[in-house]
């Protein structure tokens, strides 16, 4: 049996939390902060990409809204929190009301599943970037 | 042709995203990108081409 060893385990600094965040909600800042210009563009600008892409595609946003009823409203929640991950972009999104209409004239354009495809890819992307730049602020990643 | 293109588009974002984060050195990040890229476009056309087939 393995014993665990508690010392070693060590407690993630503050700024890590904060450009962790900062890379959720800007994605690529996290470590466009730390100086990893590089890798910041490489990720932000995939992330970046993927959604306006999703949106000029037309895809669909997701949110829990008054529309549905019942447990229906649950089945919006996992796709919701993939394209939270999109931070920024998403409240931006949401704010100018581009991406939430739910009307079968956007449903039934010819690329309205992919780019809803590219819109969750993104945020999904996104959720790694940031855990990426946690790690890499808190030392657990070169 | 626009659905080929779409794909590609998303192996690449996907690929530059997990090449970057999964690897230690600049070398295996640009393998392990090319790995996932080339994995996503094959499993992508085989799966296509059973669907194809597929009645309903």
């Amino acid at each position: 049996m393995t014993r665990v060893d508690n010392d070693s385990e060590e407690k993630a600094p503050a700024r890590a939390w904060a450009l962790g965040t900062a890379g959720w909600f800007v994605p690529g800042l996290g470590h466009l902060l730390q100086g990893r210009f590089v890798r910041g563009l490489l990720l932000g600008g995939a992330v970046w990409i993927c959604f306006i892409a999703g949106l000029w595609m037309g895809g669909h946003l997701f949110t829990v809204g008054a529309n549905e009823q019942g447990t229906s409203v649950l089945l919006q929640v996992p796709p919701m929190i993939a394209n939270l991950g999109s931070g920024l972009l998403y409240v931006g999104a949401w704010f100018l009301g581009i991406g939430f209409a739910d009307d079968p004239v956007h449903a039934a354009r010819a690329t309205y599943e992919y780019g809803t495809t590219f819109l969750l890819i993104a945020g999904l992307l996104n959720y790694l970037c940031m855990l990426d730049a946690f790690d890499i602020s808190a030392g657990r990643k070169s | 042709m626009r659905h080929f293109l779409v794909m590609t588009a998303f192996a690449l974002a996907a690929a530059v995203v997990f090449g970057t984060v999964a690897k230690d050195t600049n070398r295996d990040r640009v393998l392990y990108g090319l790995k996932v890229f080339a994995e996503f476009l094959v499993i992508g056309l085989v799966l296509g081409w059973i669907l194809y087939f597929l009645p309903f």
